[in-house]
């Protein structure tokens, strides 16, 4: 077959070419370990995510010192948990799951991109130096609500960085001859021990405890106050935890079992 | 080669062909006027200019312009050059003109089953509609007529090639020691890669989808679909492009005053494209869950290999329009670019085209890198490679050629070549505008196919500019590139009104200065390049299938016919890794023997 010098000069070129660019992506894929989403998760049944453990509360986990996992599901037309929380200086691995039709969850700005497919979970992992806000889209059509399908990612300075849950619980009506009682609850998220003081207010009388949560668990404590102390009314009460607040009112009755019981004395 | 002897135009030689190439191009225009009043309506929906439509509907117009531009358009557009092309190159008229017709019918009727789902989206009144974009991918579901409507179009091109093939055939009967003449075997290379690659959509839609759709099944396994999909979307955009291809070597050089520059390269190219645009879908699913870093990685290497006719063709393109430049009296190292025809509108937009192609080819690369794919997957900057690629080097080609094809069909003059050619440099223009903001706002991460890509909870960071000059570029080139159409189909009707021409040139295309007798005879092996295409694609996609299957099974994750056990898999892995290999290595051994026989 006759080939002009030039039409062999230029087919040389052109194997070149692709060789190198072959070999570059496979240096990025192997020398520098850029991972991509593939099949190394198990399947998982679309249609039953509140059975499973990972999903059925959507949330960030941390795993390790500087490592965290977010679990994430994709749905018409919205992102949960959202916003997603993590501190600068870690390394998280997302885990991405849809319960409806094909979404993707693209982190704006960066190459975190998966297209997120019912039945199937996406992970990927990245690392967040610096704190900052990016915005999350869906950029696979979804349905007529595609466009509105957003979510945000949070990386926070490290040190306002908690994964701290308090939760109050407080009667509404107490007898004035009964306790007025808060039960408290501090849940601790991350893996090292929570040193902090709930402190709390019920009326005028003000409480302060030092406490240690311990990694991944919760610390309950109950606050009583005599009713009688607080006298017959409205009271309003507050619990605080670092920047955590629950708050609420309970009211002091003359006798709580006596409304429309006259007649028994 | 075999040329028109009487040197008549192609309407007094082939009357009957005539009118079906005039037919399958008319219809082919008419989807290219719909799709762009939908482009351009999209355009300033999108940016924000002027949305007089709600966004939720934005959905059906982005269907209508996807389907109308690459599937009607240019399939339309292909059949009816192709129809050409073989009639021309054997010098004999279709064998049955009744199955000619039959075939453009059902074409014609999947058009509109299809058009009629996807635009009963925009009415209440009807309670159908096809809002799934031209990708379909389920769940996503479409009314089960647009799903019909594809396989009746697809089974029209089915015939349509068989069309061709019975030509060829009939011809070689008569001709038994002849080279396939080059414009012949461009086709049917093409339509054997077009066989081979509609598989994937046939099984799709007729084992999946349509039953689903008319609730016959009750779920699908979405990553199963969405790769038998890609199975066929990427070699269907060599489906659009090889048409263009063809009409750089067999036309262009011509109209460049010169010759092809090597009929045995050309053949090369088109059977590279025969046995590489198959093997390679998967370069689009690689952000997918549920499929191996593996096959992505194997597509990732049949892709980069699949550049090698692309870049075959630019060089033969370029060495035959110098050659002709030259014949016309051209000199220098760049100086003979002066001597071309650049004011007759079948060169300038043929040339122009083919430069924009050479940007998107660009652009190609990026995509077709695996890990930097991440970066600009299913952003602007992907509609922004495309609308280079399919979108000017396929469309403005298509439009190109019509210049000259237009008088041969008809017999009348091009209505007004000034008004052509102004036509061809607008469309270059408003492409350089819209593609070069598509890009750039796809590297900011503005998503595609939205209708409102401005969100509540964050912005997007221009480094350069700012996002309103990006929407006003996009909007700019939109508008020009609206105007072109028009003017487009303004020499379109006006021809049609002219009146009969008798100095019109003769029906013939550009002759070679290296010819087939130049390369060896296993080039038009038929046969072996279809065996061998068809082993590539069975090694490309066999396990990555059974993987899909096996993973979500066959009709989604309920029905799992192939329970996933430990051994299934670790011996998949295995069988993986030795094949992952072997495939390296044929794919290498393939190349380096063509590329031996070929310099031979
Ligand atoms: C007036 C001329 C045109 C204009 C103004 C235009 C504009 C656009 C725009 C803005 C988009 C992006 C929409 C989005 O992703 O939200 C788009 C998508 C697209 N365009 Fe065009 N376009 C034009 C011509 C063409 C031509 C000639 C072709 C092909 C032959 C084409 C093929 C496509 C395809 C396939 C898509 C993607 C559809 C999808 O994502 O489902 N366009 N066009
Ligand atoms: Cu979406
Ligand atoms: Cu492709």
């Amino acid at each position: 077959m006759k080939i002009h010098t030039y039409e062999k000069l230029w087919l040389g070129a052109a194997m070149v070419l692709i060789v190198a660019l072959i070999a570059t992506i496979t240096y990025g894929a192997v020398g520098l370990g850029i991972s991509m989403v593939d099949d190394e998760e198990e399947t998982i049944d679309p249609d039953a995510l509140d059975e499973d453990d990972r999903f059925n509360d959507p949330r960030v986990e941390h795993v390790g010192e500087n490592e965290y996992e977010a679990y994430v599901v994709a749905r018409t037309f919205m992102y949960q948990p959202d916003p997603i929380e993590v501190p600068a200086n870690s390394e998280v691995t997302f885990y991405v799951t849809s319960t409806d039709v094909i979404h993707s969850f693209s982190v704006v700005g960066t190459n975190i991109n998966t297209m997120v497919i019912p039945g199937e979970v996406s992970s990927m992992t990245a690392e967040f130096d610096e704190p900052g806000e990016y915005g999350v889209v869906c950029n696979e059509y979804c349905g007529s609500g595609h466009h509105t399908m957003e979510g945000q990612l949070h990386v926070v300075p490290e040190d306002e960085f908690d994964m701290t849950e308090l939760e109050v619980e407080g009667d509404d009506e107490v007898a004035e001859d009964d306790e007025v009682t808060l039960n408290v609850s501090v849940e601790n998220g991350m893996l090292d021990d929570l040193e902090t003081t709930i402190e709390a207010e019920i009326g005028e009388e003000t409480f302060e405890e030092d406490v240690t949560v311990e990694g991944d668990s919760t610390y309950e404590t109950t606050i009583t106050v005599d009713a009688a102390d607080l006298g017959e009314g409205d009271h309003d009460w507050s619990v605080t935890v670092d920047d955590y607040e629950d708050s609420g009112t309970v009211t002091v009755v003359d006798d709580l079992e006596d409304d429309g019981g006259d007649d028994d004395e | 080669m075999t040329m028109s002897e009487s040197g008549g135009t192609y309407i007094d030689n082939f009357p009957a062909e005539a009118r079906v190439v005039r037919s399958a191009l008319y219809s082919s225009f008419l989807a290219l006027a719909l799709g762009g009043l939908f482009g351009i309506i999209q355009t300033l929906h999108r940016t924000d200019i002027y949305r007089f439509i709600e966004s939720d509907m934005y959905y059906t117009v982005l269907t209508a312009h996807g389907v109308f531009l690459v599937v009607t358009f240019t399939i339309f557009f292909l059949v009816g050059v192709f129809t050409w092309a073989v009639t021309t190159s054997l010098d004999r008229g279709v064998e049955d003109i009744r199955f000619t017709w039959l075939w453009y019918g059902l074409m014609t009727i999947g058009t509109v089953m299809a058009a009629a789902a996807i635009l009963a989206g925009f009415t209440d009144s009807i309670d159908m509609s096809a809002d799934v974009l031209f990708t379909f991918y389920a769940p996503l579901q479409a009314h089960w007529l647009f799903y019909l409507g594809l396989v009746v179009f697809v089974v029209g091109t089915w015939l349509a090639g068989a069309d061709w093939f019975r030509s060829w055939w009939a011809w070689k009967q008569e001709n038994p020691d002849e080279r396939i003449p080059l414009p012949t075997f461009m086709v049917l290379t093409t339509m054997l890669m077009w066989y081979i690659a509609t598989i994937g959509i046939a099984v799709s839609i007729l084992v999946f989808l349509l039953p689903w759709s008319l609730g016959i099944i009750d779920s699908v396994n979405p990553t199963l679909t969405r790769t038998l999909f890609w199975f066929w979307g990427h070699p269907v955009v060599y489906f659009w492009l090889l048409p263009a291809y063809m009409m750089w070597y067999v036309m262009l050089p011509k109209i460049s005053g010169g010759k092809l520059f090597s009929d045995p390269l050309a053949r090369v190219v088109f059977i590279l494209f025969l046995l590489l645009s198959t093997p390679v879908g998967i370069h689009h699913q690689y952000l997918d869950p549920g499929i191996a870093e593996g096959f992505k990685f194997i597509a990732m290497t049949n892709t980069m290999f699949l550049l090698l006719p692309s870049l075959l063709t630019a060089f033969t393109v370029v060495a035959s329009m110098e050659h002709g430049a030259r014949q016309r009296g051209g000199t220098g190292y760049f100086g003979w670019l002066k001597a071309l025809p650049w004011r007759d509108p079948v060169f300038a937009g043929m040339a122009l085209a083919g430069l924009m192609f050479a940007a998107g080819g660009f652009s190609g690369m990026i995509n077709a890198g695996m890990n930097i794919n991440y970066l600009v997957h299913n952003t602007l900057w992907v509609p922004g490679h495309f609308h280079l690629t399919v979108g000017t080097a396929s469309a403005l080609t298509f439009m190109a050629a019509t210049y000259w094809l237009l008088p041969q069909l008809t017999g009348k003059a091009l209505w007004n070549r000034s008004v052509a050619l102004v036509q061809v440099v607008l469309w270059f223009l408003g492409m350089t505008f819209m593609s070069n903001s598509m890009h750039r706002a796809g590297l900011l991460g503005i998503p595609r196919r939205t209708a409102e890509p401005q969100y509540q909870g964050f912005e997007f960071e221009a480094g350069v500019g700012s996002v309103a000059e990006l929407d006003f570029q996009l909007a700019l080139g939109g508008a020009l590139l609206a105007i072109s159409i028009v003017l487009f189909l303004a020499n379109v009707v006006g021809t049609a009104f002219n009146g009969r021409s008798d100095d019109l040139p003769a029906n013939e295309f550009a002759e070679t200065l290296s010819g087939p007798e130049d390369s060896p005879q296993v080039l038009d092996n038929l046969k072996l390049w279809t065996a061998i295409a068809v082993v590539l694609v069975i090694l490309a996609y066999s396990f990555p299938l059974m993987s899909i299957v096996d993973r979500g099974g066959l009709y989604g994750p309920d029905i799992s016919p192939f329970p996933v056990s430990i051994e299934t898999l670790s011996l998949l892995a295995f069988t993986l890794e030795q094949y992952t290999t072997a495939a390296i290595a044929t794919t290498g051994e393939f190349v380096q023997t063509t590329l031996t026989g070929v310099i031979r």
